[in-house]
């Protein structure tokens, strides 16, 4: 029987600190580097990336559009990969703005509808008005809902100028010069490519997706089903640096400071486990296993 | 309280706000997992799961059920006579839990079997010809895309034979399993180093939120 119950009793939560103490540290540090002045921080060191090719495609879809194009925004994020996009979405609902698109936006996912909710509201928060940015709701029922909104996409209920100029053009996908797709991993643009585009084979797809779909939506980039493609932070900073339009603020992207610290804290990491094997001799044997 | 709103999600109203402490109390309810509370790392979980499951029925009644199914039936039922078998479906659904296994059974095998059909066909229609057809390279093609065509079929033959798992012989076949294994791990790692910055990039927000829009210490 233990001498001091109380400490006893700590030990364990004291354990559980000490294990969690490094990623506790990496917290603080990123915190602190987030405290960083932007105008101190910025003036050494901004995020930016050299490779244009994929913005450009971007770019060069949205030049594409006619004037006062009808542009359908698939609002279909998650909320677990949305803060790695939202710059980038932004910034293109900015540049659609600008070059005078008029915005319908739909959901298929719950996920997708709670965030393209709030995004409406900051819209209307900053001005937007009904005659630029139509709300189309919640669709519902994933592809097989993507394959009913091929012949019909406005709710009855839908209100506007907007609403009305694409039940003038038939009510369906092919009332729109351009869809925008704002991926999640629920309901990618893979299911567009796949259910809508053999259906409306003219339809011009691009897409803004978390970096861990990039792999699956490549080929389809490369064969021309998708006009563009954001899917990596890099081409994200790219196409947002780019943008006249965009919110490029401290406030609207990443820091430049925590980001570096933790890629450096990563590489650190990554160093001293391939190191670790080399300097401990006695299992000489760890190198050979991956052959 | 920042009066300045950084992820620009919430307003500066009294319903920002709050949605700004709940949100921040959430966060820091999940981080607790990292020092052991894991009582308190599992009451978000449910809270989540509940949230969503609550938030998804709202939607299916409220922008569904009733503006695309219940509302035409009773405004014109005769115009809608084909949303009446629908209706009928939902409603075994709904009572799947009362009903015995031989009506329920066809429903589910209806729903599951149309979900089925349509991922196949669009994989077939939208995915597979597709890139077949991309991959075919026509007559005159240029000599830099004969050579990434070789290579891409190279390397594809050298990572399939990395899962063969030792069970080739001969020293040559060996050796490419081996290049095959080195070749995967790479492209993997290239892979993990762009996940890495994204997933650094949803930490650093969340730290942003904090700090910014809860505490108002950026600016």
């Amino acid at each position: 029987m233990s001498e001091n119950p109380r400490s006893d009793r700590r030990a364990p939560a004291n354990a559980a600190l000490r294990q969690a103490a490094p990623v506790l540290a990496l917290l603080v540090l990123l915190a602190l580097a987030s405290l960083v002045p932007s105008d101190l921080a910025g003036a050494a060191l901004r995020i930016a990336s050299a490779d244009r090719t994929r913005a450009g495609g971007m770019d060069a879809a949205f030049a594409r559009l006619p004037e006062r194009a009808l542009v359908l925004v698939a609002f279909d994020a998650d909320l677990g990969t949305y803060a790695e996009t939202r710059p980038v979405v932004r910034a293109a609902i900015a540049d659609l703005r600008a070059r005078g698109a008029r915005l319908a936006i739909v959901s298929f996912t719950a996920e997708g509808r709670a965030l393209a909710v709030a995004e409406l509201l900051r819209l209307r928060r900053l001005g937007a008005g009904s005659d630029e940015i139509a709300d189309l709701g919640f669709a519902g029922a994933a592809e097989a809902g993507l394959i009913g909104a091929i012949s019909g996409i406005v709710p009855r209920a839908a209100e506007g100028s907007i609403a009305e100029a694409i039940r003038s053009r038939g009510a369906d996908l092919d009332a729109f010069a351009l869809v925008l797709v704002v991926s999640g991993g629920d309901l990618s643009v893979r299911s567009w490519v796949e259910q809508v585009l053999p259906r409306v084979p003219d339809l011009p797809i691009v897409a803004i997706a978390p970096t861990f779909l990039e792999p699956e939506l490549a080929p389809y980039l490369r064969t021309g089903q998708l006009h563009a493609l954001l899917a990596t932070v890099p081409e994200g900073l790219a196409y947002v640096d780019g943008v006249p339009a965009a919110d490029r603020s401290r406030a609207a992207t990443v820091g430049a400071m925590p980001m570096l610290l933790g890629l450096l804290v990563a590489l650190g990491v990554m160093a001293q486990s391939l190191l670790a094997p080399l300097m401990r001799r006695s299992r000489p044997d760890r190198w050979r296993r991956i052959g | 309280m920042a009066a300045h709103r950084m992820n620009g999600l919430f307003g500066n109203d009294l319903g920002g706000i709050a949605a700004t402490w709940v949100a921040a109390a959430a966060t820091v309810a999940v981080w607790s997992y990292l020092v052991g509370a894991r009582t308190v790392f599992r009451l978000t979980q449910y809270l989540l799961a509940g949230l969503a499951t609550g938030y998804l029925a709202l939607l299916a009644i409220d922008e569904i059920l009733v503006p695309r199914l219940i509302s035409p039936l009773l405004d014109d039922p005769a115009g809608h006579v084909a949303l009446i078998p629908a209706a009928a479906l939902v409603a075994i659904m709904v009572a799947a839990a009362w009903l015995p296994g031989r009506i329920t059974a066809p429903v589910t095998g209806m729903l599951v079997g149309g979900i089925a059909a349509l991922a196949l066909g669009g994989a077939v229609l939208g995915t597979l010809l597709p890139q077949i057809a991309a991959a075919i390279l026509p007559a005159g093609t240029a000599r830099t895309s004969i050579l990434e065509a070789v290579a891409g079929i190279g390397i594809t033959v050298l990572v399939v034979l990395s899962f063969t798992h030792g069970s080739t012989t001969g020293r040559l076949s060996r050796r490419a399993t081996v290049v095959g294994r080195w070749l995967l791990v790479g492209g993997i790692g290239g892979w993990l180093g762009f996940l890495l910055v994204s997933r650094l990039a949803l930490l650093v927000d969340r730290l942003d939120f904090l700090l910014g829009d809860w505490l108002g210490l950026l600016r």
